[in-house]
């Protein structure tokens, strides 16, 4: 922009402006402006005696070599964002983890009495989160509690299904995946039953909801986010 | 009138020719595999008042009973199952059910429970069926059969216990179930004692008969089920006029009769009068062929009448029509069969089903 101004100003008044620029610059600090002499032989000796003055460490010719610089931009440039190295993530991904097994439940642990203190656990859960249930709490309310809250320790059961071998499954929610609960029964046995065109129901100190896993097949973490919409009729 | 059938989607009608005292005719496979039968008819011309030994058959022939909300766990006991599956052949039919809306449940004489349910039913019912044939292509109805006299079916078998969970827990199913019993050697009355706790009613056929006068009626020719032009009528036809006798529909075919235009098949004879006689009920097939049986002996003596038909309609909304093979209603639900017995031991039998059928034996 500067190199614009310069072109179309007459050269001596380029000059002049050039060495009121370069006086700015120097005592930019200061905010004193000096009155500078005129004609260019005198300005230029009155600036190179100026600077001699000014920078007593430098030598003549560094400070001539500094002259020479075409153009200054006062304005401030924009610092460039370092990129942030990414941190490296500790321990074990998502995929070594299933590779080693970390997911899975051992058989000696398949036992559904191992699992009932999760199940009172989560018992206690659903009571803080709907602020004790009580017989005159509105279903609805709990209902959006429920939407949300963590499902791990639920006794579920099978209600409805397109398989009609899942139906009457009943079950503590051991895991919860994108399509799957993993339930151990009551006669220890761990099963995979898929959310898709299956009905379960919950129950919570009598009040009995039903969840229709086809609309429910987002992870835990997904689901807590997640709004639900209501719709019209629903099929499983 | 053939008009209005060829008009309508697919119908089958299934003729053959054949002789009772053959070893290979099949009539008696044909009734028996027929079980649920709702009207018996038979037309004799020439023929002024019933014979004795016909109405002396036509009065025994047997009772059924109605029972009201029979939970069908009953069905699976161990209990009914040695009473009545083992020792003889038992029916059973839901009563006030449409097959193409509701559930409907049947008793097969072969021990075989048969369990017609829509979509939402077997979801929750938790029995392995298979979808219906007739559904389309989004299934909208199950059938699941459960095989009583099965090996695997004994009480605490793993799949009795299911069955019974299913029906008897999960989803407690109800219906008003018209029943009949068959044995050779218990006394039926008895046996159904074992129903007393429920809401029960015997009933008998409802027999009515009347005597037509100077009927129209299409000559037909032993040999010649599909008929000759200018000599004898076909099967087909016959099978027309047989529905138009059936209903009392008049087939004069007036020019001022708005209602039908049907008239009688030519070439045609007129009978001075025919003995016309309709039982309607819940009609077990052992009573049908002792029926058909006295039909035979009719011609031991000489007759006028160069031949008897016996007309026989299965229920409309039972779930099966023949055998296992799977029924639905469509527009009518039709499912019978005729017999047109000749006097010398010929017969004709003719199987029709409606649309959602599986083709007669």
């Amino acid at each position: 922009m500067e190199d614009a101004i310069y072109k179309t100003l007459p050269s001596a008044e380029a000059k002049e402006l050039n060495i009121q620029v370069l006086v700015m610059e120097f005592l930019g600090d200061d905010a004193v402006l000096l009155s500078c002499p005129q004609g260019p032989k005198e300005s230029e000796a009155f600036v190179s005696a100026f600077l001699k003055r000014c920078l007593p460490g430098l030598r003549e010719e560094v400070i001539q070599e500094r002259l020479n610089r075409k153009a200054v931009i006062l304005e401030h440039s924009i610092k460039q964002k370092k990129k942030q190295k990414r941190k490296r993530r500790k321990g074990l991904s998502a995929k070594e983890k299933r590779q080693l097994r970390l997911f899975e439940i051992k058989p000696e642990q398949q036992r559904y009495d191992l699992f009932l203190p999760l199940h009172n656990l989560w018992k206690q859960y659903i009571r803080d989160l709907c602020n004790g249930l009580r017989a005159d709490t509105q279903p609805q309310m709990i209902q959006t509690k429920l939407l949300k809250a963590d499902l791990h320790g639920a006794f579920v059961t099978v209600k409805k299904s397109k398989c009609p071998t899942y139906v009457g499954l009943s079950g503590i929610i051991l895991q919860e995946t994108k399509h799957i609960f993993k339930i151990i029964t009551k006669d220890d046995k761990l099963k995979a039953v898929p959310k898709c065109n299956t009905v379960f129901s919950v129950e919570v100190d009598g009040f009995i909801s039903y969840i229709y896993g086809s609309r429910f097949q987002l992870r835990s973490s997904e689901r807590s986010a997640k709004k639900f919409k209501m719709k019209g009729s629903i099929d499983l | 009138m053939l008009r209005e059938w060829e008009r309508c989607p697919r119908h089958l009608l299934v003729s053959e020719r054949s002789n009772f005292q053959l070893e290979r005719s099949r009539h008696a496979a044909a009734i028996r595999g027929h079980p649920f039968n709702c009207r018996v008819s038979f037309l004799i011309p020439e023929c002024g008042a019933l014979p004795d030994k016909l109405k002396s058959v036509i009065q025994n022939f047997g009772k059924y009973y109605l029972v009201k909300d029979l939970p069908i766990h009953e069905f699976v006991s161990h209990d009914f199952i040695s009473i009545f599956i083992k020792k003889g052949a038992f029916y059973a039919l839901s009563y006030n059910t449409k097959i193409d809306q509701d559930n409907t449940v049947a008793v097969l004489p072969t021990g075989k429970l048969i369990l017609s349910v829509d979509k939402d039913t077997y979801e929750e019912l938790g029995l392995q069926g298979k979808p219906s044939r007739y559904s389309g292509k989004k299934v909208m109805r199950y059938i699941v059969t459960i095989d009583l006299t099965d090996a695997a079916f004994l009480p605490d078998t793993k799949k009795h216990k299911r069955v019974l969970w299913a029906l008897k827990e999960n989803k407690p199913l109800t219906f008003d179930f018209l029943l009949a019993w068959h044995s050779t050697d218990v006394e039926v009355s008895t046996a159904m004692s074992y129903f007393s706790k429920l809401k029960m009613k015997e009933y008998e056929p409802r027999i009515a008969s009347s005597i037509l006068r100077d009927l129209h009626c299409p000559i037909l020719q032993n040999s010649e089920l599909q008929g000759k032009p200018e000599k004898s009528c076909s099967a087909h036809e016959l099978f027309d006029w047989l529905g138009a006798v059936s209903n009392n529909v008049d087939c004069n075919n007036h020019s001022y009769s708005f209602i039908s235009t049907y008239c009688c098949p030519q070439p045609s004879a007129v009978l001075s009068r025919a003995c016309l006689c309709t039982l309607t009920g819940f009609i077990l097939p052992e009573k049908i062929h002792h029926l058909l049986d006295h039909l035979c002996q009719y011609f031991d003596e000489p007759k006028l009448a160069p031949w008897v038909i016996l007309m026989v309609h299965g229920f409309a909304d039972s779930p099966v029509s023949w055998r296992e093979s799977e029924h639905g209603f469509h527009k009518g639900g039709e499912n019978l069969y005729s017999f047109v017995i000749f006097n010398n031991q010929d017969y004709w039998l003719q199987m029709a089903v409606g649309t959602n059928d599986d083709c007669p034996p």
